[in-house]
């Protein structure tokens, strides 16, 4: 490389827009003046110190005025924020945390999140408005603000009295947000109480998608450590490396037996505790109602509980009505194949059958700002009590064959 | 709700989706942006230089205006040979794991190069060291976990983990920390099953053609043109088409700019009907009607007047015929002399231009994490810089002594001539 010295003369840099995406856009859209458009780009360059990426993310970065701390978790800190042009759009913004022992870059609960989120975009599922990074290259999501807190602070409080048309109304919402998902071909893989976050409208939304994946091609192998314990269907439970969105179902149908009883229906010590908690509600699984079942790597049997009929949910459930105890019957079925499909939830006769669903203005709330950061700042199969904190984090991020 | 919907809200079309004068606007600006900072960062290297040999100065500063001139900067074009020469490379670079990383994988690793140079230049951040970074993070977003350590032993040479990962913050920037990349790969599967099925007498009719049957499809698909090639039967042609079209879309598809213009399903269609267009036409036939189907020809001479999707199948045959014409458009690099040579020049002149801040990435853009006790925005010193010319005179020595690596021949054998 020659080094020969010679004198500086400064740049001719003037300073215009400070929106470099603008700019951006400005260039893209009069290509016969390339030239022009371009060499405005670099005039306006408000600091000649930064790549156009970085000039967007500065853009980006410049849109939020971040708050107070709202929560923190071991992987995350989340903060009240809001618009910088307009102070009372409140958003939250998750700030990830380096996660000093992981050595190979940007976490998988974190890869996953952005990668999902930035691609869902319904109302019942939490909105991510924009991902940007900091001066210390940490990575900050800015999330739809939801100050309702969360469906498991709703259920454990005994001062909210809530019914049925209540929860026809939050089983709404989440079957459209889960049918979403599958329709987008993700799977959620940790769908829970308190995942299902509550906007300040009423409005119910999936959130954290740190387990979420896309469907994997057929006969491509996924890891079976997913799902909280608790929510995790049988077929998971066994081992089965290959699976679809009825194991989502199977979670949505255990969130709509814990709206009902206001208690986890399977509260499960183990994994092997968890399949004989689901053997005893709904019958052991056999080759006879489960073809295959045998096959699965994990498959135990103790003794065997006869198949429960409908008369068993109809009896356990009976705030659900007839109508009801056949929805959750059909999320709630063994053999994942005969299980209910997000779809056939959504088309089921419950939803027209009386009681009408509550109104959103109507259901029952409470404020949960708090929750809300610490739901947030939680990462995928941690729970508060950190009771199965190692079960979901022990992935082996499967596709290995 | 419809499919067209859903795509449509995929960052893959937010984002990532140009007409090819936005993507040539943004190619320039990003060039031209690149352009001047290298220029800058050289004066800067120089005036480091001078004010530490403060008696020549007077009389060299005219000789280093002369010389600011000189300093020519890659043009877009030139860039874009240097990605997809690093595209292909990305290629090979999974082929050597045990085993290949999936295709997917590879595609994914490719894209991520090729958006990551939208609006980053080769001049500032060098494809070499971007490369191993994005296929690692294909890895990781693709399902296809494997530690940093394994990642990095699996690399022909001596790259560290830490090569590996560091641009790997500079790289999610540039991707507008947008992951998700929609393949043409599952769609091309699907329409070979339905094919198969057409082709065993199981097809079904499409909601606007009622008046298709199993059978009516199944005679349709027997009796086309022939293919490009002699096939024993349909199954065997199907089979044929199906690797063909596959084959396209891992290189074509993947080397040129397919996925901004096109959406996947455009693509893998017009790489069937390269690989095979009767039976890409047919195809499209029991999906809209269209001016070839055969059921309506002589039915009535403006055949067109009975298919209400006359003027979306034209429409779309336009379009199919566009992105045909860019993927037969792409020659390997690596097969094409011609195509070698000016790579080598582009390369060469690379090594003139290429932003001498930004050379260093673990010191230059690694998180403060990584390198708490340095402040990016301190200048390069003037040892810094020769010893920088030293590093990449033993780079070129040990690469000519190694010969032929993952990462190619090299591309320029005497850099050190002048």
């Amino acid at each position: 490389m020659a080094l020969s010295p010679f004198g500086s003369r400064s740049p001719a840099v003037t300073v215009a827009s400070p929106n470099s995406a603008l700019r951006l856009k400005a260039a893209a859209a009069a290509p016969q003046n390339a030239s022009a458009s371009t060499s405005t780009i670099i005039r306006s360059d408000p600091n000649p110190e930064r790549e156009l990426a970085e000039q967007l993310n500065d853009d980006i970065r410049r849109k939020y005025v971040k708050g107070k701390k709202l929560g923190e978790g071991t992987y995350a800190i989340v903060y009240l924020g809001n618009y910088r042009d307009d102070p009372s759009s409140l958003v939250a913004i998750k700030k990830i945390k380096v996660n000093a022992e992981y050595k190979d870059g940007l976490t998988m609960d974190a890869i996953r999140e952005v990668k999902y989120l930035q691609e869902l975009s319904h109302r019942n599922i939490i909105a991510l408005h924009d991902v940007f990074s900091s001066k210390d290259q940490n990575l900050n999501l800015v999330l739809e603000f939801l100050p309702g807190g969360d469906l498991e602070m709703l259920i454990k409080d005994g001062d909210i009295h809530y019914g049925a048309a209540d929860i026809k109304a939050w089983m709404g919402m989440l079957a459209r947000g889960v049918w979403f998902c599958h329709e987008n071909f993700v799977l959620h893989r940790d769908i829970k109480p308190n995942n299902l976050l509550i906007g300040a409208d009423g409005e119910v939304k999936l959130a954290d998608f740190g387990l979420a994946r896309s469907f994997a091609d057929p006969y491509l192998n996924m890891t079976h450590q997913v799902i909280t314990r608790w929510y995790r269907p049988p077929e998971l439970l066994f081992g089965a490396r290959q699976y679809s969105g009825a194991v989502d179902v199977w979670s949505m149908g255990m969130v709509f037996a814990e709206l009902l009883l206001r208690v986890p229906l399977l509260a499960g010590m183990s994994d092997l505790d968890q399949i004989t908690k689901i053997c005893e509600a709904f019958g052991t699984p056999t080759e006879e109602n489960w073809p295959g079942v045998t096959q699965l790597p994990n498959y135990v049997t103790d003794k065997v509980v006869p198949l429960q009929g409908r008369d068993f949910f109809l009896r356990q459930f009976p705030t659900a009505g007839p109508v009801g105890a056949d929805l959750l019957m059909s999320m709630c079925v063994l053999d994942p194949r005969k299980r209910a499909t997000a779809l056939q939830v959504l088309q089921h006769r419950w939803w027209t059958t009386e009681p009408r669903p509550t109104n959103n203005e109507d259901l029952p709330r409470k404020s949960g700002t708090k929750k809300m950061g610490d739901d947030l700042a939680r990462v995928g199969g941690e729970t508060d009590e950190g009771l199965f904190k190692n079960a979901a984090r022990q992935l082996d991020f499967g596709g290995k064959k | 709700m419809i499919e067209d919907d859903f795509y449509r809200a995929s960052s893959q079309y937010r984002l990532w989706s140009y007409t090819e004068t936005s993507l040539r606007s943004i190619r320039n600006a990003t060039n031209q942006i690149a352009s001047d900072r290298v220029r800058a960062a050289l004066r800067r290297a120089r005036e480091q230089h001078l004010s530490s040999t403060t008696s020549a100065a007077v009389e060299s500063q005219s000789e280093g205006a002369t010389e600011e001139k000189n300093i020519e900067c890659l043009t877009p074009d030139e860039e874009l040979v240097l990605v997809r020469y690093y595209c292909e490379k990305t290629v090979e670079l999974g082929e050597t794991y045990r085993p290949p990383l999936p295709t997917n994988v590879r595609a994914t690793a490719i894209q991520y190069l090729r958006r990551f140079y939208l609006t980053n230049s080769p001049m500032t951040y060098h494809p070499k060291s971007i490369m191993a970074c994005a296929l690692f993070v294909a890895t990781k977003t693709d399902n296809h976990y494997m530690s940093l350590r394994q990642f990095a032993e699996g690399i022909p040479g001596d790259t560290t983990p830490e090569d590996v990962i560091t641009p790997e913050f500079l790289l999610m920037q540039g991707l507008r920390f947008t992951f998700d990349v929609r393949h043409p790969f599952r769609g091309l599967e699907g329409g070979v099953m339905e094919l198969s099925a057409i082709a065993q007498g199981q097809g079904a009719a499409a909601p606007h053609l009622p008046h298709h049957t199993s059978d009516s499809l199944k005679r349709g698909i027997l009796s086309l043109a022939p293919p490009p090639v002699a096939c024993a039967s349909i199954h065997d042609r199907i089979g044929r088409a199906h690797s063909a079209t596959r084959e396209l879309l891992k290189s074509a598809a993947q080397m040129t700019d397919a996925y901004f213009l096109y959406t996947p399903s455009q693509i893998w269609l017009a790489a069937l009907l390269v690989a095979d267009r009767p039976l890409a036409e047919f195809y499209l036939d029991t999906k809209l009607g269209g001016p070839l189907d055969s059921t309506n020809v002589g039915a009535d001479a403006s055949s067109h007047l009975q298919n209400p999707l006359y003027e979306l199948r034209t429409k779309l045959s336009k379009v199919l015929m566009d992105c045909a014409a860019l993927l037969q458009s792409y020659t390997p690099l690596s097969s094409d002399p011609a195509q070698m040579k000016s790579l080598k020049r582009i390369a060469k002149k690379l090594y003139h231009c290429q932003n001498p801040e930004k050379v260093n990435l673990k010191r230059d853009v690694a998180a403060p994490r990584l390198n708490p006790a340095v402040d990016s925005a301190t200048p390069m010193s003037e040892s810094e810089t020769e010893r920088l010319v030293k590093k990449r005179k033993t780079e070129s020595q040990q690469i000519q002594q190694e010969g032929h690596s993952v990462f190619g021949p090299e591309l320029v054998p005497d850099r050190t001539k002048h």
